[in-house]
């Protein structure tokens, strides 16, 4: 299937999904006037791609510095996601990159993760994240 | 007893762990289906808390950025206040200097007319006890005295005229240091009232045949310093009589006023002589800047111009080259009311 990617705009995050590789990024800031035009697409993408079942690595980074509430709803969201195909076979890591000094960001990586039972979690400290 | 946010929540997800628990002897599609709904709605009591905590962190951000904008913004006031004391105090000490340059100035030119003055008097006096001791001593002759004659007349028409040229100079000097308070301020025509000084100037005007054009708005009323602004146009046109024209040339002078905008005035004079070359006219404005040193001129008049003009009349005065390239046009933006 086709690659997703979306160039960030000052208040959305980068997408760039290589289905190819199995490797998907979301990069940036995400506080949209109406996150569905921004999530609808992304989700849907992620669905076929998910649906498609084959066994196989994927393997997906949040590389995120600020999101608003509609934006934290739509990464849980996904994440339960993630986690259905995984119980179904797909083998997904998740990593979680934030700012070394960025508690907020950490703590939501952690909080988020809480009902993650088959996908592997990473939180990742980096020095310049975004 | 703590408050807690999920109280009611929590305590309907107990509820609900009862009746799953009651529910062994019901059919399975039953007991799969309130499963379900339990452990879905235990995520979303989960996903609300998570909910509340960004929100919440959210708020606190927003309340912090809020907090350094509103310590920016002080600080960048406090900034702007400190420039703007430190401008006010660059202007005053300009302003002391340019005093400074001009009582220098004014003590220097005051200085040849008072020494030639006071040399000539001591010659006077000098020659006149000599006259006295001729005469006491009964041994004066007509040589004598002829001598005195002329040496006194000579010294005396120098000290005469010197201390007229001091005397003038003095009053320039009062004439510079314009005194606000003092001159009388009221509301007049201004159309009538540059017509008014013209015609003040009419003899000296007449005699050089020049044309005078005046093109003003009828009742333009300015509430300002009329005396200032009659001073201001008698020296522009003193200098096209003197400086413009050779004597036997005659040519136009010409006063245009118009009002750019509703509470501003502007007055273009102009003259079609000889103009000033491009080296002198940033610094006819000067005190003591005069082309005409030794023959009258003490570089004065148009200094007082940008006092009047700048000081109580409260505007602004520029030198261009007039716009057919021939003579010199100033331009004076008065405000209607001088207090604005
Ligand atoms: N209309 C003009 N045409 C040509 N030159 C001018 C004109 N007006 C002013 N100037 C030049 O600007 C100089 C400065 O003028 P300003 O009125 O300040 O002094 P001044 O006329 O020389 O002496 P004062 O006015 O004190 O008797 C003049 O000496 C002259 O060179
Ligand atoms: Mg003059």
């Amino acid at each position: 299937m086709n690659n997703l990617k979306i160039a960030a705009t000052e208040r959305s995050p980068e997408v760039d999904f290589d289905f190819e590789r199995g490797v998907l990024v979301l990069r940036g800031e995400s506080y949209p006037e109406d996150a569905s035009a921004i999530f609808g697409p992304i989700f849907s993408a992620l669905e076929t791609f998910l649906a498609e079942g084959e066994k196989r690595e994927v393997k997906m980074d949040f590389d995120l510095t600020y999101f608003n509430s509609s934006s934290a709803k739509a990464l849980m969201n996904m994440f339960q996601m993630l986690d259905h195909a995984a119980a179904a076979g797909t083998k997904i890591t998740v990593s979680w990159f934030f700012a070394p000094d960025d508690d907020t960001m950490k703590e939501f990586g952690e909080d988020f993760s809480e009902d993650l039972k088959h996908v592997i979690f990473n939180l990742v400290a980096v020095e310049d994240a975004a | 007893m703590s408050f807690n946010l999920f109280d009611a929540e929590e305590k309907t997800l107990e509820q609900a762990e009862i009746l799953r628990a009651g529910l062994t002897d019901q059919p399975e599609s039953i007991r799969t289906g309130i499963n379900d709904l339990v452990d879905a709605f235990s995520r979303s009591v989960r996903e609300q808390r998570r909910l509340v905590r960004v929100s919440d962190r959210l708020q606190a951000q927003l309340a912090t950025v809020n907090q350094e904008l509103a310590r920016r913004r002080a600080e960048a006031e406090t900034a702007l206040g400190d420039l703007q004391a430190a401008q006010d105090s660059l202007i005053q000490s300009e302003k002391l200097a340019s005093l400074g340059a001009l009582v220098g100035g004014i003590a220097h030119e005051i200085n040849t007319p008072v020494g030639i003055a006071l040399s000539c008097a001591s010659h006077l006096a000098d020659s006149t006890a000599g006259l006295r001791k001729l005469f006491e001593a009964d041994n004066i002759g007509i040589e004598d005295f002829e001598r005195y004659l002329a040496t006194a007349t000579d010294t005396t028409t120098l000290i005469l005229s010197n201390c007229e040229r001091a005397a003038a100079l003095i009053r320039s000097f009062k004439q510079v240091a314009v005194d606000r308070a003092s001159s009388e301020r009221r509301r007049f025509d201004l159309g009538d009232y540059v017509r008014e000084t013209l015609a003040s100037l009419g003899p000296h005007l007449r005699q050089a045949g020049h044309t005078v054009k005046v093109e003003c708005p009828a009742g333009l009323i300015l509430d300002s310093y009329p005396g200032a602004l009659s001073q201001v146009l008698s020296n522009f046109v003193m200098n096209s009589l003197i400086h413009g024209f050779d004597s036997g040339q005659t040519g136009t002078l010409s006063i245009l006023i118009d009002q750019p905008t509703p509470q501003w005035v502007r007055l273009i004079y102009a003259d079609n002589g000889k103009g000033v070359p491009e080296s002198d006219l940033s610094r006819i404005f000067d005190p003591f800047f005069t082309t005409r040193r030794g023959s009258g001129g003490s570089g004065l008049g148009l200094h007082i111009v940008y006092n009047l003009v700048t000081g109580p009349l409260g505007g602004s005065v520029s030198v261009e080259k007039a716009a057919n390239g021939r003579g010199v046009a100033f331009t004076v933006t008065l405000p209607l009311s001088s207090e604005i």
